[in-house]
C-alpha cells in the first residue's frame, strides 16, 4: 500500500515540476513586476510603487474593466438562453440522434477558434456571402455594414463559448433523476411549474458550471473584439496586449492581469460558493 | 567525476575562444516573418558562401528588444527592425560597431538613408527598405478632394476610414493636421490632439495594424491610412484606387539591420551584410518587400513598374520635408491614455 502511495507521487512529480517552473514561476515574475515603475524608454527601473495598481482605478481603465464586464454579462446572457434549452433538447432525444448532437457541439473545437473567427470575417463581409444573399433576396440594395459593429464583436463571442455552456448543462440534464419530474406531475403540477420546481432547481449546478466556464474565458478573448470588432472597442484582454507590446509600459500590464486574475479567482470562488459542479477543475 | 568538473566548465569556457578564430558556417537572423525572402536572397547566398541562415522570427519590434535583452549569451547574428527601437537598443549598449573594412559595398548606400537619429555616426546600421504611410481612397466613393490628413475629417467619410491601429501614428497624424510635430511631448498640445481626435472615431471603419490593405481591396473601406506595404498591394489588386501625399508633412520611416553587441558569429554578419549591399540583391528586396529602395547602386536595376509606382518612388520635391516616430519617454504615457479613451468614444 505504501509504494502504491509513493509510486503515485513519483509519478506525479513531473506535473508538479511542469506546474512550477512554467505556471507558478511565471506568474510570480509577473506579480514581481506589478510593483515596480515603468522605464522611461524601455523596461522597468528598480524603485518599487504601487501607482501601476492606483492606475487601473483611473476612470479611463475602469470603464475599459466595466466594459468587459458589461461584454461578459452580455454573452452570459445569451448563450445560456440558447444552451439551456438546446441541452434540453439534447438530453431528452433518441440516444443516436444523441450522439449526433454532441459530434456537431464538439465538432468546432477540431479547428482553432481564431480560424473559426476569420470564417465569421469572411461571412460578414461587405461583398461576402451573407450579403450576397440578402442582396439576392431583394431585401437590400446595398450591402450592410455587419462586419466591425458591436453586434458582431458579441456574435464572437456567443458562438465561440457556447459549447462550454451546452455541455455542462447537458451532464446536469441528463443526469437527472426525471421520476422527481414524474412524481411532480404525478401530484398535480403543470409542465411550467415541474420545470420551474424540480428541472431548473436540479439542474443550476450545471448553468453555474456553464456560466463560469463562459464568463472566465470572455474576459480575456481579445482577438475577437479586434478581428470582428475592428479593434474600435477596448476590452481588459486588449488592454493587456497593448500595454505589453505596443504602448511599452510592461509594470502596468502585469497589474492589469494581476487584476484579472483576481477578478477570475473571485468568480472561481462565487461559483463553488453557490454550489456548482465541484468538479470543473 | 566531481574533480572533472571545473576541468569541463574551464573547457566550456576556452571553447568560444576557439570558435571565433574558425567560425562555424551558421548565421542566426532575427526579423518579421516573410521580411528577408527565401529563394531571392537567403538561398543565393547560402549556396554562395556555405553558410546555413536560422530564420528567427518576432512579431514587434517591442518583442523584437525584449528578445535581444533577455539572451545574455548570444545567439543572434543580424537583426532587422524599425528605427526607432535601433535607437533605445543603441542607447541600451546592444549593437555592435560595424567593421567597414569588411563591407566593401558600403558606398553603394543612399545617403540620404544615413546619419540618422537611430545612428548619426553611421557606425552601427545598414539600411534595408524605407517607407513612408500615405492616404490611399477610392475615387468611386470618395468625392471631395484629399489633400492631406486634415480631409480624414470630412464628415462625408462616416464609417468608411481604415487606420492602422496604433496610438503613435493616430495621434500622430491629428497632431500634425493641426500643424504640430509628431514627436509632441508637451500635454497641452496633447489634450488639444485628443479632443480633434474624438472628430475622427465617428469615420473610422476599422483599425488594423497588419493588414489594413485587405480592407481596401474588399471594400469593406474606401479610404485608408497605412504603410508603404499596404498601399502597394491595396494598388496591386485595386489599380482604380488613388494614393494621396499628405500636404501637411509626411512620415518616415527606415528598417535597418545591425549586428547585436554580443553576435556569435560576427565575421558571417558582415559577409551577409555585404551581400545585401549588392545592387543585383538591393533591387530584389526593395521590389519583394515593396518599399522604397535604399540602395542608389540598384537604382538604375529597378523595374520600369517600380518606378511608376506612387507609393515606391516618390521625388524628393513631393516627399518634402519627412519626420521620424521617435520614442518620447515618458510623454507615452499620455499616447497611452489617449489612445485607451479614443477607442471608448
Amino acid at each position: 500500500m505504501r509504494t502504491k502511495r509513493t509510486k503515485k507521487t513519483l509519478l506525479c512529480i513531473p506535473l508538479y515540476v511542469w506546474a512550477v517552473l512554467f505556471v507558478g514561476l511565471p506568474l510570480l515574475y509577473v506579480l514581481g513586476v506589478s510593483f515596480f515603475a515603468r522605464g522611461a524608454t524601455w523596461g522597468v527601473t528598480d524603485t518599487l510603487t504601487l501607482s501601476n495598481y492606483r492606475k487601473i482605478f483611473d476612470p479611463t481603465y475602469l470603464k475599459v474593466f466595466g466594459d468587459s464586464l458589461r461584454t461578459a454579462a452580455l454573452t452570459c446572457l445569451i448563450v445560456s438562453l440558447i444552451s439551456y434549452p438546446f441541452a434540453y433538447c439534447m438530453a431528452r432525444a433518441k440516444p443516436a440522434y444523441r450522439t449526433l448532437l454532441m459530434i456537431l457541439v464538439m465538432a468546432p473545437f477540431w479547428t482553432s477558434a481564431l480560424i473559426r473567427t476569420y470564417g465569421w470575417m469572411i461571412l460578414l463581409k461587405a461583398n461576402g456571402p451573407l450579403n450576397a444573399f440578402l442582396k439576392w433576396l431583394g431585401v437590400i440594395d446595398r450591402p450592410l455594414k455587419l462586419l466591425y459593429t458591436e453586434g458582431a464583436v458579441l456574435l464572437g463571442f456567443v458562438y465561440t463559448l457556447l459549447p462550454f455552456m451546452i455541455l455542462p448543462c447537458y451532464t446536469a440534464i441528463e443526469r437527472m433523476d426525471w421520476c422527481t419530474v414524474e412524481a411532480a406531475r404525478d401530484l398535480g403540477a403543470s409542465p411550467t411549474r415541474a420545470f420551474l420546481t424540480v428541472t431548473l432547481p436540479l439542474t443550476l449546478s450545471g448553468v453555474m458550471s456553464g456560466l463560469t466556464l463562459t464568463f472566465v474565458p470572455s474576459m480575456g478573448m481579445f482577438f475577437l473584439s479586434d478581428l470582428l470588432g475592428g479593434s474600435k472597442t477596448i476590452l481588459i484582454g486588449n488592454l493587456i496586449q497593448d500595454q505589453l507590446l505596443r504602448a511599452r509600459n510592461t509594470p502596468f500590464g502585469a497589474a492589469l492581469a494581476v487584476a484579472l486574475l483576481l477578478l477570475t479567482a473571485l468568480t472561481l470562488w462565487l461559483q463553488r460558493r453557490t454550489g456548482g459542479e465541484t468538479q470543473l477543475f | 567525476m566531481k574533480r572533472m568538473l571545473p576541468l569541463l566548465l574551464a573547457l566550456l569556457l576556452i571553447l568560444p575562444a576557439f570558435a571565433h578564430a574558425q567560425e562555424e558556417k551558421v548565421l542566426n537572423i532575427l526579423t518579421w516573418a516573410d521580411y528577408v525572402n527565401g529563394p531571392m536572397i537567403l538561398e543565393p547566398f547560402e549556396r554562395e558562401t556555405g553558410i546555413r541562415v536560422n530564420y528567427n522570427y518576432f512579431d514587434s519590434n517591442e518583442e523584437m528588444l525584449i528578445k535581444l535583452q533577455a539572451d545574455k549569451a548570444g545567439s543572434y547574428d543580424i537583426v532587422l527592425a524599425s528605427d526607432y527601437i535601433i535607437d533605445i537598443a543603441r542607447n541600451e549598449g546592444l549593437l555592435l560597431s560595424l567593421d567597414k573594412s569588411l563591407l566593401s559595398n558600403w558606398e553603394n548606400i543612399d545617403p540620404v538613408f544615413q546619419c540618422q537619429f537611430y545612428d548619426p555616426e553611421n557606425e552601427y546600421t545598414v539600411p534595408y527598405v524605407a517607407g513612408t504611410p500615405l492616404i490611399i481612397y477610392d475615387p468611386a466613393y470618395v468625392t471631395i478632394p484629399i489633400t492631406g490628413y486634415n480631409s480624414l475629417w470630412d464628415e462625408s467619410l462616416k464609417d468608411s476610414l481604415v487606420i492602422m491601429d496604433d496610438a503613435r501614428n493616430v495621434i500622430g497624424i491629428t497632431l500634425k493636421a493641426m500643424g504640430y510635430s509628431f514627436n509632441v511631448t508637451d500635454p497641452g498640445e496633447l489634450a488639444a490632439a485628443e479632443e480633434k481626435l474624438k472628430g475622427l472615431k465617428p469615420n473610422i471603419r476599422l483599425l488594423d495594424y497588419s493588414t489594413p490593405h485587405q480592407a481596401m481591396i474588399s471594400g469593406e473601406a474606401t479610404i485608408g491610412y497605412m504603410f508603404t506595404p499596404g498601399v502597394v498591394w491595396a494598388l496591386a489588386e485595386r489599380p482604380d484606387l488613388m494614393v494621396a501625399y499628405p500636404e501637411e508633412g509626411m512620415g518616415f520611416g527606415i528598417d535597418s539591420l545591425f549586428i547585436p553587441a554580443n553576435a556569435p558569429h560576427p565575421q558571417n554578419a558582415h559577409a551577409f551584410l555585404n551581400f545585401l549591399l549588392r545592387p543585383e540583391i538591393a533591387v530584389n528586396i526593395a521590389e519583394q518587400q515593396a518599399y522604397i529602395n535604399c540602395n542608389r547602386a540598384a537604382d538604375p536595376l529597378l523595374s520600369a513598374e517600380f518606378k511608376s509606382n506612387p507609393a515606391l518612388y516618390i521625388p524628393a520635391e513631393i516627399l518634402g520635408k519627412t519626420e521620424f516616430i521617435q520614442d518620447v519617454g515618458d510623454a507615452q504615457l499620455l499616447y497611452n491614455d489617449i489612445w485607451t479613451r479614443f477607442k471608448q468614444y
